[in-house]
């Protein structure tokens, strides 16, 4: 059986044409996506069921949903700064349990965008952003920048679906109708196959985005020499023909989100970007990772008013990056437990995080092995959302779309798990109230 | 004069929430009463006798005839002093973050180091840091156009990035060095930075920014006027940030 | 279900010319009946003010944009945060609120539909993923139409039947109950920066005009015999000199006739579209000719769009607007433009009483509420979170009702003001009639839930109802206006499909409201031709498979379906 428009559970691109063959309830073969998109779709080994283990160097042992539940719930809610993490792998219907869950045990509910794009998050409270849909960008952009980004490796099928190659309404000529350009510390994959190739210094992107608003801004008579390693003529050629675009995009990820100044750097682009909007039409749009990380952000906004980071521990709300942010906590030692859910904490987190989390009970709830699973205590596997389970995600440009139930399979979904862990907190602190 | 003694009874790792612990709620209270206030460590709600010994000396009819000493690290101990409109808080040891968050007025001295967003959205008052100061000092709360809108702020170590960020009005001097972007967004106000620093005043569109160390790179969008001296010493005077139409003042030794 | 008696109302329901009798209704499973026996749970109104829940028909409450407005404002969502009760969840926000104080807020008002005012198809998954979350309100979508291409190349083409073909079909996907009009044509000239400057700038690249979308989307609306007619945000909105476009905009549909008992052209916030003089130093109230307009015609309907003093989040489908504000001002600005569909920007402002221009605008909204006659041609509402957030209902409800309260407004405003508009020499004062019609029955009226049940307190209606704190007898709303708003602001009662969800104006309980959408048929062959382009579009230009576009059942729980079309 064939089983077409699958939605690949994979990067933020949610790749809606995969066909996936399915036989004996067992997918056989996977048509359109990626290879990385394929591999999680196929599958590999699992977690076959529930274990604990109170010592993190000893073996695990299997146990039962109920108990590997019921203990994980007497965990955080006796907690005083419980951590739930992850999450931008699951659906978002989970999501909004976890919110809940968060409420409940009055800790810190926090996304891998906090390892990611939470920066650009802080770039947009200061700025905005001025976006769109894919298609917007796909059927328009006739000058298509990455800046700090490598879709070639990151993000394999943007440049065919969205950003480069395809062929829209008033881009009938494809590759020919765009002319492209990367900004990075090194010539990427992606800066091989530009039209242009600009080395900026490591760390100096926010000097030259400057330098960039300034040559629109009709001011480039202030502008230095060479600014971030960019001779300055070169700069004013950029300058001019960002403003001479009939549609320019800027597509960025970690080069911009995670060198110096960080979510500043965000914060000016997004400025160049406004300012540019003077002259033709522009727009911006982050390079999102997982899947269901921008589902995140959504989810948590309208749950909470905060895209993420949200502390509950005074029973209200509570949003600050740099204070309420996972590894701005974990550094600190602040955390006394962790539930690591639909996210990879043990292959993302910084040593000095990790060592934290290797002091205080771990629940991890996953269907696959990962170094999450090393710091673990608890570990409870799931149905693997997107493949054996359906639900709602939301695109890099936030467009929501629902991911299909492709196999059945024997495990709970995660949002099953919350539900008992959230009815068993509720027993135990309903008990000593 | 009251003075209220404080001295934590343990080394804190979860961060306890203080915002209790300013001149104006301690005034008039006695030592029993102070610790029935209640102060949260991470999700637990603690009295602060829970978490301090408390000795109350003489009384205050209000805040600015109050002292609070507090005689040991609080670098796990957040908010102190928070919207405090007068009186002293003397503390001893470090500080955690947000110490002195939207003060009005009085005085908060640090003897050690004050985690980020000390005298955060501050519109009066003094603090001084005399060790050093981390991430965000004097600036504001994510999204807000105004963090600092007045009142002093002096670190005699160094601080970290943003200081001053989004400032608009009152005044910050460093007297080490400070981190990346001071001054950044500022719309007022004026940072004195006597060590070094890095791309100071971005989007600065009003205020006042000297730097008497090296600035390890300058923004490519201020316009050179030429040399001013400041009480006899020299400085090369810039004037942005262009892009935004800044008249903000940038002085650099 | 149980049964409920309130005693004692002094009910006031317009759509079954109740004015201020003293009544009781009588609830049997979540709907209004004659009589109920004596095991009822009874309710002593006391001789208070009764009204229907109160209805919203334009307002912005879910979905992508509202989203934008909240990652991009944790300024505006540290405001207002409340913990969680035995029965509410934690809430935040003052202009952009999360889902539950979303719900909780309106509630607490009385207030038990609201309309979500503008629904992208590509986005509609995400209105009602967030529409489902908001307690207690029925509610329903409008959906954009007004500058997509499907719409535009059938118009072009002269294709009637394709057009509504394409209505219904739009409707189904976005599971919306009415055709959403923003700045025809605009959305898509904004897809390069550009606009539209009026009703015969043709959109670029498409050969259609702002007055062939308005007119033939309003054939098509009537042709399908939808509920609601269209609702229309025009051209050239915030612009000075803009009541020119407005009027002429009106003249479209002048001639268009429903077979519904309503209204065939709802234009809304027309506060924003009434302005007179060039450019912002000689801006002035254009109120007058509008209501006018209004007194002379009946086959339109408005909304006033009432500015509120303080902090505001514009939001809206206008894109080309929202720039210009947010240049203009130096704001934040978030764009979001729809593949094939729409244009969205989101913009957070500050309306001062101080500046003329501000005055000038708060004025604007009242004079059109005052000075149109006949109460049912003018909604009250601040098209929320634009104008100002719909917490502050009650207060332009007192205003409506008391020169006094207008004129301590008046008092802290820029005197420039008032040689710009007419408002200080308004006297007229609406009374607890007309404010139900202008916050419930003509809400109501408009959006063709009447008889769905909703906006009045007949036999057979839903029974949501509004106990207020307030005798009418005793209370001079001229005066004692203070009163008066916190008596709205806070339902002594308010019971939605007849449990009691507000007492004393606390949340006591929240059950999940439903999503109303309209099922439209077309003739077939219309809907052949429109699904032949339709199939062409996704696969060329749109960004989804059309398998995986339109919203699902699993995200509206609780439908109430409306059946209509004509084959």
């Amino acid at each position: 059986m064939i089983i077409k428009d699958v939605l690949c559970p994979f990067c933020g691109c949610l790749c809606d044409d995969l066909a996936v063959e399915v036989e004996n309830n067992k997918v056989v073969d996977v048509k359109h996506a990626c290879k990385i998109g394929a591999s999680k779709i196929m599958g590999h080994d699992r977690i076959k069921a529930p274990m604990m283990r109170g010592d993190k160097n000893g073996e695990f042992r299997e146990v039962s949903y109920d108990e590997a539940i019921n203990e994980s719930a007497k965990i955080l809610a006796n907690s005083k700064r419980p951590l739930l993490y992850g999450w931008a792998s699951g659906v978002c219907e989970m999501m909004k349990k976890g919110v809940l869950l968060n409420e409940e045990v009055g800790g810190i509910i926090d996304n891998t965008a906090s390892v990611c794009h939470g920066p650009s998050a802080l770039g947009v409270h200061e700025k905005g952003l001025p976006t769109g849909t894919l298609g917007q960008f796909a059927n328009r952009s006739d000058l298509v920048i990455f800046w700090g980004c490598n879709p070639v490796q990151a993000h394999p099928r943007h440049m065919s679906r969205y950003s480069v190659f395809n062929k829209g309404f008033f881009t009938a000529k494809g590759r020919k109708s765009r002319k492209v350009v990367v900004f990075d510390v090194r010539k990427t994959d992606t800066a091989e196959m530009a039209d242009e190739y600009v080395q900026v210094n490591p760390g100096e992107d926010y000097l030259v985005l400057s330098a960039l608003r300034a040559v629109v801004a009709d001011k480039a008579d202030v502008v230095p020499d060479s600014v971030g390693g960019v001779p300055k003529e070169k700069l004013v050629e950029l300058g001019e023909a960002m403003k001479g675009a009939k549609y320019g995009m800027v597509y960025f990820g970690m080069g911009l989100t995670q060198s110096r100044g960080k979510y500043k750097n965000i914060d000016n682009a997004v400025s160049l970007i406004t300012e540019l909007n003077a002259h033709g039409k522009h727009s911006i749009l982050p390079m999102r990772g997982h899947y269901n990380v921008t589902g995140f952000g959504q989810v948590c906004a309208w749950e909470t008013g905060f895209a993420n980071a949200v502390d509950m521990s005074r029973g209200i709300p509570y949003y600050n990056p740099g204070e309420t942010c996972s590894n701005d906590l974990l550094m600190r030692e602040e955390i006394d437990s962790a539930m690591i859910i639909a996210g990879d904490a043990g292959a993302h987190f910084p040593a000095q995080s990790i060592a934290r989390m290797s002091k205080v009970p771990v629940i991890q709830v996953d269907p696959f092995h990962n170094p999450t699973t090393e710091m673990a205590n608890i570990v409870i596997p799931t149905k693997v959302s997107g493949v054996e389970l359906e639900g709602t995600a939301y695109r890099m440009d936030s467009v929501s779309l629902r991911m299909r139930k492709l196999v059945d399979v024997d495990f709970p979904s995660d949002e099953e798990v919350l539900d008992k862990i959230i009815a068993k907190v509720r027993e135990i602190k309903g008990a000593s109230s | 004069m009251q003075t209220v003694t404080l001295v934590p009874k343990e080394q804190f790792k979860i961060s306890v929430e203080a915002e209790t612990i300013t001149p104006d709620n301690f005034a008039g209270k006695s030592a029993d009463e102070i610790g029935a206030l209640v102060a949260f460590e991470g999700n637990a709600p603690r009295p602060l006798s829970e978490l301090f010994d408390i000795k109350v000396d003489g009384s205050a009819d209000a805040a600015d005839d109050v002292k609070i000493e507090i005689n040991g690290n609080v670098n796990r101990v957040k908010r102190i002093g928070e919207a405090m409109t007068a009186g002293l808080i003397m503390i001893n040891g470090d500080v955690d973050m947000r110490c002195g968050a939207k003060m009005k007025g009085g005085t908060i001295t640090i003897k050690g180091n004050a985690d980020s967003w000390v005298g955060q959205e501050m519109t009066g008052g003094e603090i001084n840091v005399q060790g050093d100061a981390d991430y965000y000092v004097g600036a504001g709360y994510r999204g807000e156009a105004c963090g600092m809108r007045g009142g002093k702020i002096t670190v005699f170590g160094n601080a970290n990035d943003f200081v001053g960020e989004h400032m608009c009005g009152g005044e910050i001097v460093i007297k080490g060095n400070a981190g990346i972007m001071p001054g950044v967004s500022n719309k007022g106000g004026k940072i004195v930075i006597e060590g070094d620093t890095d791309m100071p005043g971005s989007e600065m569109t009003k205020g006042t920014i000297i730097v008497k160390g090296t600035v390890k790179d300058l923004m490519p969008v201020y316009q050179r006027e030429g040399i001013e001296a400041i009480d006899g010493v020299e400085f090369t005077k810039y004037v942005g940030d262009v892009v935004v139409d800044g008249t903000g003042e940038l002085f650099v030794k | 279900m149980s049964e409920m008696l309130i005693k004692n109302a002094t009910v006031y329901d317009p759509i079954n010319n109740i004015n201020g009798d003293m009544m009781d209704i009588a609830v049997k499973d979540g709907k209004i009946v004659d009589s109920v026996n004596g095991s009822a749970q009874t309710i002593d109104a006391g001789g208070r003010l009764v009204y229907p829940g109160g209805v919203d028909a334009h307002t912005h409450i879910a979905g992508s944009k509202v989203n934008v407005g909240r990652i991009m404002r944790p300024d505006d969502s540290r405001l207002n945060r409340k913990p969680k009760t035995k029965v509410t969840r934690p809430r935040t926000g003052y202009t952009v609120p999360n889902v539950y104080s979303m719900g909780y807020g309106y509630a607490e008002m009385g207030y038990t539909t609201a309309f979500e005012a503008a629904v992208p198809i590509l986005k509609a998954r995400h209105t009602h993923e967030e529409l489902e979350e908001i307690p207690i309100l029925d509610k329903a979508g409008l959906t954009l139409f007004g500058s997509n291409w499907m719409v535009m190349d059938a118009i072009r083409e002269d294709d009637l039947d394709r057009l509504a073909a394409y209505v219904a079909w739009g409707l189904l996907a976005s599971r919306g109950w009415g055709i959403k009009i923003v700045n025809p044509g605009g959305g898509e000239a904004w897809g390069f920066g550009k606009n539209v400057s009026g009703l015969d700038d043709p959109v670029p690249n498409f050969e259609v005009t702002p007055r062939q979308i308005v007119r033939q989307l309003a054939e098509a609306n009537e042709k399908l015999n939808l509920p609601h007619s269209i609702h229309l945000h025009c051209n050239n909105l915030g612009k000075p000199g803009n009541y020119e476009t407005t009027l002429a905009t009106f003249d479209v549909c002048k001639d268009i006739k429903s077979k519904r008992d309503r209204q065939s052209l709802h234009v809304t916030h027309v506060q924003f579209n009434a302005w007179g003089g060039n450019h912002w130093g000689d801006i002035e109230s254009k109120s007058e000719p509008i209501a006018d307009y209004l007194n002379k015609n009946d086959f339109l309907t408005i909304d006033m769009g009432q500015l509120v003093f303080g902090s505001a989040t514009t939001m809206t489908a206008d894109g080309p607007v929202q720039y210009a504000n947010a240049r203009l001002l130096k704001a934040r600005w978030s764009n979001g433009d729809v593949e094939l569909e729409d244009s969205s920007g989101v913009t957070p402002l500050e309306y001062h009483p101080q500046s003329y221009i501000h005055g000038i605008m708060w004025a604007i909204g009242l004079e059109l509420a005052l000075l149109t006659k006949d109460p049912w041609k003018v909604l009250m509402t601040t098209d929320h979170p634009n104008g100002g957030p719909y917490v502050n209902y009650p207060m332009v409800m007192t205003m409506l009702m008391s020169q006094k309260r207008r004129e301590k407004e008046m008092a802290k405003i820029a005197e420039l003001t008032f040689e710009r508009t007419s408002i200080a020499g308004i006297d007229r004062e609406l009374d607890w009639y007309d404010i139900a019609i202008k916050t419930r029955a003509a809400h109501a009226k408009v959006q063709g839930i009447i008889e769905l049940g909703k906006g009045h307190l007949g036999v057979g209606a839903d029974a949501d109802i509004a106990i207020y704190d307030i005798k009418p007898d005793e209370t001079d709303a001229t005066v004692e206006f203070d009163k008066v708003e916190a008596a709205f602001r806070h339902a002594a009662y308010t019971i939605k499909g007849g449990e009691i969800v507000v007492k004393d104006g606390e949340i006591t309980a929240t059950p999940k409201g439903r999503t109303y959408w309209v099922k439209a048929t077309a003739p077939a062959d219309g809907h052949e031709r429109m699904m032949e382009d339709l199939k062409m579009k996704f696969k060329k230009y749109y960004s989804v498979s059309m398998a995986n576009y339109m919203v699902q059942d699993e995200y509206v729980e609780r439908p109430v379906v409306f059946e209509t079309g004509y084959q």
